[in-house]
């Protein structure tokens, strides 16, 4: 009996611990999925492609897909599609296994500027001078987003603003003004409380602290990391406290809901704002289409409120889209992503759900049939465009891991752990350290 | 000794199986026995060393280095571990979050499992029935599914509120709340003891009976039968449940990942979370590797002091 239990003990001791081992190890490992990478020459090419979103999304970018291969028989799409949440765990896995798929969709920023930092994306600089991919209509500003030490790393999708979206009818209701585009942070709180007060419900979504706080301090004159991205772009840690204390004022007089009620969203479909329970959202106007399928009234887009409102405004590429350097089929990569950037159809289904195009004359042509939120997407881009700076692309590669930090500082302000103060020093503490200073 | 029909003994012509000298059956040697022999097993071995041995001696090298994902690293020595322990306070704090997890729900699961097993051992119509039904949760236990209804069932308008609500006690945000959220991970952790509770239920079948009923005579109560037979003769399954448990609840994973995502403030944060962030969402490879072995040396350490503990409390009836 003892001899029995002692080997069985044993023997899973030994299975355990081999195991617990490989659960560390497989992070090197990575995880190997099965691409045979497709044939060679003019046989059946199989291209890779990823993709994070909604399901609304998913359906139209396989409508594209089809036309695409329709177009080019010998071109096999396969998708390989996630939400946002998980996304780039999932591509890390596959970049430690160097298996990045051919097309990727890129994130600008942190994510774009990480990626290059490993040298895993291709320089699609000679694609364009062999014409395989054509920008000539596309605004030299908008290619320069997707460029990071003169390579050509990113083309973006379409293009994106930051918006305050608001439901003008239950500012109405409330008894509120409407937001202009000359409106300052007290402007609307004062909006924000109102409604609270008057229709019982919350005054507008918390903030996401990461594009929020970046904008609140462009505004300001400020960036969120200096020129090179070795440190902090601002010194004066009052403008965080301010920041995280505007915040947490909301959170605490119930006008803004917390990290709480924030958590249990599960995506975009499920905001505040669809379900009439804030008048107000900060977040992208590409998200605006879905959302506006999900509810059952049109939303208006205002800029954000401020005191220097066209120096904190930029236009940021919707998401990127990236050719892997490990694709064996860049050419036929680039193809696709020309495919994209320049047919008209491809925009016709998919509309602004991945940013307004950034092929200047399918934008115009686009206009014509447009329906209501669209419009108001459209309209709204061309305001930003005349109304803002460019954007900042000195993300330093560890500025994913920064905003990660700056989200759990903002937690736990908002929870009350630490005071706005502590939470400002904190952060500067923090991100010194992330970046080796 | 065996008995007939009747009842009365008969002489059974004793015919020990394994007395009988083995004779290996005449056959021509060929010379590749042995070959025949290596490439029976091969599958394990190659398994082994491939997935198994190389990614863990490599995951050690890389753990002296700054490895992020693919370009250029080199050598840093301890670096990586001098950081987890003197500057990373999100790494203590995974730490301490996997302690009180591992602590509570691991005794939790052991005692629910052996509660339950108890009770099934009574039971003598459709076993097998109550046996899947109570062993089901564990079946999809660490699936993503029910990770999911887990989120759904304590979310703010989940259904536990909403019984709460019913029976007019104060709902809570379960999840939202850093001091509760922790807890409804423990709770999942204890209510799939589907496997421990298989193997208590056999280390109980196999309790002689006649020591039930001697004492039974003697006039034990049935409490006593409880602590003074049937625990101490379930020692050695005990502690290899024990064993067992206290590594998987190390190496949770996927409830803090998918109920909680290591919120709110990090209070759900476990090890293996903060692990699979730091490799997979900052690049950092080389520290998540180095945070693995750590993970192994106390999972080592943890196993060898129950282990140790055992003569003290494990009676083996032999």
């Amino acid at each position: 009996m003892k001899k029995k239990w002692m080997f069985l003990t044993a023997s899973v001791l030994t299975a355990s611990l081999a195991l617990a081992a490989c659960g560390g190890a497989s992070d090197t490992g990575g995880e190997t999925t099965d691409s045979e990478g497709g044939g060679s020459g003019d046989e059946q090419i199989k291209l890779r492609m990823s993709w994070w979103g909604s399901q609304e999304r998913h359906d139209m970018t396989f409508k594209i897909i089809e036309m695409y291969e329709k177009e080019n028989p010998n071109i096999k799409i396969e998708p390989e599609f996630t939400g946002w949440d998980g996304y780039f765990e999932r591509m890390a896995a596959q970049a430690a296994g160097n298996n990045l798929p051919d097309i990727m969709q890129q994130n600008f920023g942190e994510y774009l500027n990480l990626y290059a930092s490993q040298g895993l994306l291709a320089d699609l600089n000679e694609f364009k001078d062999s014409g395989d991919l054509d920008l000539s209509k596309v605004d030299d500003s908008i290619v320069q987003s997707g460029m990071k030490d003169d390579q050509l790393l990113g083309i973006p999708s379409g293009t994106n603003a930051l918006t305050a979206v608001y439901n003008a009818e239950m500012l109405e209701e409330a008894g509120a003004d409407l937001p202009t585009d000359d409106w300052t942070w007290e402007d609307f709180e004062e909006i924000a409380y109102k409604v609270h007060d008057e229709l019982d419900t919350y005054g507008t979504r918390s903030y996401e602290a990461g594009n929020i706080f970046e904008y609140y301090l462009r505004e300001q004159g400020f960036a969120l990391f200096n020129e090179d991205g070795t440190a902090l772009g601002y010194d004066d840690d009052q403008i965080l406290t301010d920041y995280l204390t505007r915040a947490k004022q909301m959170v605490d007089d119930g006008v803004a809901p917390g990290y709480d009620v924030i958590q249990q969203i599960q995506g975009i479909e499920d905001e505040l704002i669809v379900h009439k329970n804030a008048p107000f959202d900060l977040r992208w106007s590409n998200q605006m289409k879905t959302m506006s399928m999900a509810a059952d009234y049109t939303f208006d887009l205002n800029v954000l409120p401020g005191d220097n409102i066209s120096q904190g405004m930029y236009l940021k590429p919707a998401m990127l889209w990236s050719v892997s350097e490990n694709s064996e089929h860049k050419e036929e990569a680039v193809k696709f992503i020309n495919f994209f950037t320049n047919t008209k159809e491809v925009f016709d289904t998919i509309g602004s759900d991945r940013g307004v195009p950034i092929n200047n004359e399918i934008r115009e042509e686009m206009r014509a049939d447009l329906d209501e939120i669209e419009t108001k997407i459209y309209d709204y881009i061309d305001k930003v465009t005349e109304n803002s700076s460019p954007i900042d692309t000195n993300f330093p590669a560890q500025s994913s891991e920064i905003l990660t930090e700056l989200n759990t500082i903002d937690e736990r302000v908002m929870y009350g752990q630490i005071t706005p103060e502590e939470g400002a020093a904190e952060f500067r503490k923090s991100a010194e350290m992330i970046l080796g200073n | 000794m065996a008995q007939n029909q009747t009842g009365k003994e008969t002489v059974v012509p004793v015919k020990p199986p394994f007395k009988k000298p083995f004779k290996r059956p005449k056959r021509l040697r060929t010379g590749y026995e042995e070959l025949s022999g290596y490439a029976f097993i091969s599958p394990f071995i190659i398994g082994l060393v491939a997935f198994t041995l190389y990614p863990i001696v490599y995951s050690l090298y890389l753990s002296f280095t700054n490895y992020g994902m693919g370009g250029e690293y080199e050598w840093i020595g301890l670096a990586n571990y001098e950081r987890m322990f003197t500057t990373d306070d999100t790494w203590r704090q995974s730490l301490k979050v996997t302690f009180l997890y591992a602590g509570t729900a691991v005794p939790l699961r052991l005692v629910f499992a052996l509660m339950v097993a108890v009770a099934l051992n009574k039971i003598v119509e459709a076993v097998g029935l109550y046996r899947t039904m109570l062993y089901l949760p564990s079946v999809v236990g660490g699936s993503i599914g029910i990770s999911i209804m887990w989120r759904q069932l304590f979310g703010n308008d989940g259904a536990f509120n909403s019984v709460l609500a019913s029976i007019g006690l104060p709902t809570h945000s379960w999840l939202g709340d850093p001091g509760t959220a922790i807890w409804t991970l423990v709770a999942l952790y204890g209510w799939q003891f589907g496997s421990s509770m298989l193997i208590f239920l056999a280390g109980l079948r196999n309790i002689p009976k006649t020591f039930y009923e001697a004492s039974a005579v003697d006039g034990a109560k049935p409490w006593q039968q409880f602590f003074k037979i049937t625990i101490p003769l379930l020692t050695p399954v005990i502690l290899f449940n024990t064993i067992m448990q206290t590594i998987q609840g190390f190496m949770a994973f996927t409830p803090s990942f998918i109920v909680t995502n290591g919120g709110p403030m990090n209070s759900t944060l476990l090890y293996v979370l903060y692990m699979y962030r730091r490799a997979f969402e900052f690049f950092d490879m080389g520290y998540a590797s180095a945070m693995a072995w750590v993970m192994l040396i106390i999972i080592a350490i943890f196993t060898a002091v129950i282990f140790k503990s055992s003569d003290k409390w494990v009676h083996y009836n032999d």
